[in-house]
């Protein structure tokens, strides 16, 4: 086990050096000069090519990303070209929105996804199960943005139910302890700190769980119709247990494990993808962050998020890959 | 077992949750009773500012709360870009012009508590003058372009010294960017981190940024302009142009700038006030006036008298622009209402090209940028296909070449102007300065690029030094008048627009207002 934990460790490296590299090649060879968008419309075209040269930009690219590469090893992005700070904080400090916002969409996808699942599985061939997988279809081709506008119209303009967007209230923020405010407004007993963190969340959260939790759905319905007709079921309810036994104990819990990697899997693109609904919501996390970064022309921020993104999400499917083995007795990694 | 106990944890969880949202209600009314005994003012902008240090930043994000948090020696008059008293209560120029004297406003204290007197505007000048200055300084040589040296004359009178006789130097001290005056102490104090730790004298003190999300300030209750009306002021960041405008109708912020076009009428059929102020920017087709054809000063005229202008700003741009007379602004000074640009007239058009030499029409190369820029929000290849229209009905055949917005500032240098024939330009005023925008035609600034019609006139640098060196605004009036006559008569530009600016506020609030340069100053704003 442990080599195998070692040995998917290591070929992290060819992954995130691929990552590194096409990141480079695609800010380098395509996107708005920096030096012409930091010096503005008095910049004649002398002052453009002096600070090219000053910014090193001029080098030979494989010099350039050899400057990078041995910078990110150090653990170093690089200075934003926006806020002149280090690249790594400004990622660190909106790290925590996004984590809450993608645990959120994950535990709605995961609630609502499974338990429509299970009962369209059930019930298969019912009203609920037409509706219910008509849904899904839906779920999976509305696309993020224009259902977060949506929501907004719906939910905060028309009805007011809602706040449109921001992770809370204005002046409300719970004294900081572990950066994720449901936690620490719990933790430091500010009642309306929770409350106000948690109807911003709300929204951004259903948007970005859209996805996934159709996903979720349907795999979950598939693999229970599978694990509905096998033998052991038929044995259950032969030997006369009730129906929510054989459904809950006998039949969910083996059609779960299939369930479990694609959950794993959708949480890596959830911390990694919430770029829209951060967009939509301004919702402060590093999506949001890196979207500003493109448009500013503001290559360091963009390349160290992207690497943070692609780490966290590699690190997740490696995590979802071990559980694996402790759910499902069969699998031996070796 | 344990996955049930968890599974059923988080449904308790979700369920406590769903909850409290719906309780929601009752408790906004709290908060709104909250409110009203602080007067809180959220505005809504589409992003963080860079940073809160004016000698770092170039941005309008950065350029709204800085002109709240900091004074500078002089400000805009509310409404025009004229100059009048903050900071320094008087001033002089000596008989050359190079020597500039002000007197400062005596018991005016920073946020931190130290007092403010001429170390702290020699200390804020002196950061950004040579050897002092950096690259990271963007409008460090433009504000302070023409100073030589600054001097303390006793504690409340400050002299600069400038190496030219250099009238517009007044009004950069008012500008948002670079001019206004930091705390000495708290630079210090903060060193790198004073970018994001501002310390001014302004109406309102910088309490906390939170990024991505907001800046909150707080009332400057002993400022030496009367205390601000509101208790609170918050920069709050919304990315999207419709969500802001969605947090506008629900009234959790208080006005917003940077309104979609396209939500101009829903927002006032929601019972907010739209408010479409000419902007500090001219839209602008430049003619290459150095080469053939267009050194030729009947064939320009002729161009511009086929373009219809009218319909662009009707149609094109919604009527979200205004028609210019002149390269300035109507709330400049300088700016000479009798003024009249050629005006829309085919026929004439059409007889100026034979007397050119062209009664057949001719073909010529249109250069135009691919991107939106703010005094063209519509974008560059889409008015370029709108002149294109225009200027074929009267014959001339004009080909469009597009650029990506990086690659326009080297097309048109002198060497590589055979691209085109002419281009389509624009320019952002900085200071409210009328020489800011005629200097463009300066023959000195061809080499520097600014001057991308490459026209050079003889007349038109003497008299824009002559105001460069008067003493009174008249004088100054009288050279820039003249001066614009002359473009109007040789026409190296076609003027376009002025593209508006737009923000959004709710009917509430009184003595809100979007200023030319395209900020709020929140001195004298209340919320009823």
């Amino acid at each position: 086990m442990l080599r195998y934990i070692a040995k998917r460790i290591m070929l992290l490296v060819p992954v995130l050096f691929g990552v590194s590299l096409f990141v480079f090649l695609v800010l380098h060879l395509f996107t708005t000069d920096p030096a012409a968008m930091m010096l503005g419309q008095h910049a004649t075209a002398e002052q453009v090519a002096s600070l090219r040269e000053e910014l090193g930009f001029n080098k030979p690219l494989y010099v350039q990303f050899g400057v990078f590469i041995s910078q990110i090893i150090q653990g170093d992005f690089g200075m934003s070209l926006m806020t002149r700070s280090p690249v790594t904080d400004e990622l660190l400090a909106r790290f925590p929105a996004t984590v809450e916002l993608a645990f959120a969409a994950m535990l709605i996808a995961t609630l609502i996804g499974v338990t429509v699942g299970v009962i369209s599985a059930v019930k298969q061939y019912s009203i609920f199960d037409y509706l219910s997988m008509v849904g899904a279809l839906l779920g999976v081709s509305m696309p993020i943005f224009w259902l977060g506008l949506m929501l907004i119209i719906l939910f905060s303009v028309t009805l007011g139910w809602l706040p449109v967007s921001g992770r809370i209230e204005v002046g409300m923020e719970p004294a900081t302890i572990t950066h994720f405010y449901l936690i620490d407004s719990l933790l430091s007993g500010n009642w309306e700190a929770f409350k106000s963190s948690v109807s911003h969340l709300a929204l951004p959260a259903i948007a970005l769980s859209s996805y996934s939790m159709a996903i979720i759905a349907r795999m979950t319905r598939s693999t229970m119709l599978e694990v509905i007709r096998q033998d052991y079921i038929r044995t259950a309810r032969s030997k006369g247990l009730v129906e929510r036994v054989v459904v809950f104990k006998h039949a969910l819990r083996n059609a779960l494990i299939p369930v479990i990697t694609v959950i794993g899997l959708q949480m890596g693109s959830l911390l990694g993808g919430a770029v829209l609904t951060e967009t939509v919501f301004s919702w402060p996390g590093i999506g949001s962050f890196i979207v500003n970064a493109i448009l500013a022309g503001d290559f360091p921020v963009v390349q160290g998020g992207v690497i943070m993104v692609a780490t966290v999400f590699v690190v997740v499917n490696l995590i979802v890959d071990i559980l694996y083995a402790y759910l499902d007795p069969r699998i031996k990694y070796s | 077992m344990f996955r049930k106990k968890s599974f059923f944890m988080l449904l308790l969880v979700s369920l406590l949750a769903v909850a409290m949202v719906g309780c929601g209600g009752g408790d906004n009314k709290e908060k709104a009773a909250d409110k009203a005994k602080q007067k809180v003012f959220v505005f809504g902008q589409g992003s963080d500012p860079r940073g809160l240090d004016p000698a770092f930043v170039d941005d309008g994000e950065s350029a709204n709360p800085i002109v709240n948090i900091y004074d500078g020696l002089v400000r805009y008059k509310t409404g025009s870009t004229e100059i009048e008293p903050a900071l320094a209560t008087e001033w002089s120029s000596s008989e050359d012009g190079k020597e500039w004297t002000f007197k400062l406003r005596q018991g005016v204290k920073f946020h931190d508590g130290t007092p403010f007197n001429a170390d702290a505007v020699v200390f804020s000048v002196n950061r950004q003058l040579p050897p002092n200055r950096t690259d990271a300084m963007p409008y460090a040589s433009f504000t302070f372009g023409p100073v030589e040296k600054i001097e303390k004359v006793d504690d409340y009178t400050v002299k600069f010294i400038l190496n030219e006789p250099y009238a517009p130097f007044l009004a950069n001290l008012a500008m948002a960017l670079a001019a206004p005056i930091v705390s000495p102490a708290a630079v210090e104090k903060y060193g790198d981190k004073f970018i994001e730790n501002p310390v001014g004298t302004g109406p309102f003190k910088f309490v906390e940024w939170k990024k991505g999300q907001q800046i909150v300030l707080e009332a400057n209750k002993e400022y030496w302009g009367g205390a601000p009306k509101l208790d609170k002021l918050v920069y709050k960041f919304i990315k999207e142009n419709s969500v802001r405008a969605s947090e506008l109708r629900t009234g959790s912020i208080q006005a917003m700038n940077g309104v979609d076009p396209n939500d101009v009428k829903m927002l006032e059929e929601a019972g907010l006030n739209v408010i479409k102020n000419p902007g500090m920017n001219i839209n602008y087709l430049a003619f290459f006036c150095n080469k053939k054809p267009f050194d030729n000063p009947k064939l320009r005229l002729a161009v511009a008298h086929a373009i219809n202008r009218e319909n662009l700003i009707n149609f094109l741009y919604q009527g979200l622009a205004e028609l210019p007379n002149s390269m300035l602004p109507n709330f400049m000074p300088g700016h000479d209402k009798s003024l009249q640009a050629p005006e829309y007239n085919p026929e004439k058009a059409k007889q100026l090209l034979a007397e050119a030499g062209y009664p057949n029409g001719l073909k010529v190369t249109l250069l135009t940028y691919s991107t939106v820029r703010p005094y063209n929000p519509v974008g560059g290849d889409k008015l370029a296909a709108a002149v294109q229209a225009d200027l074929r009905k009267v014959g001339i055949e004009a080909e469009i070449k597009t650029y990506p917005w990086k690659e326009y500032k080297e097309i048109y240098t002198p060497e590589v102007v055979e691209a085109g024939d002419m281009m389509l330009y624009g320019w952002i005023g900085d200071n409210g300065d009328p020489d800011n925008f005629l200097s463009l035609l300066e023959t000195k600034e061809i080499k520097s690029t600014l001057n991308a019609a490459k026209y050079s006139n003889k007349q038109v640098d003497e008299l824009l030094m002559k105001g460069r060196t008067a003493r009174t605004q008249e004088e100054r009036n009288a050279a820039y008048s003249e001066l614009q006559k002359i473009v109007q008569a040789e026409a190296p530009w076609v003027f376009i627009s002025h593209s508006k600016d737009m923000a959004a506020v709710s009917k509430k609030v009184e003595g809100f207002d979007l200023h030319p340069v395209g900020v709020v100053y929140f001195r004298d704003v209340d919320i009823k």
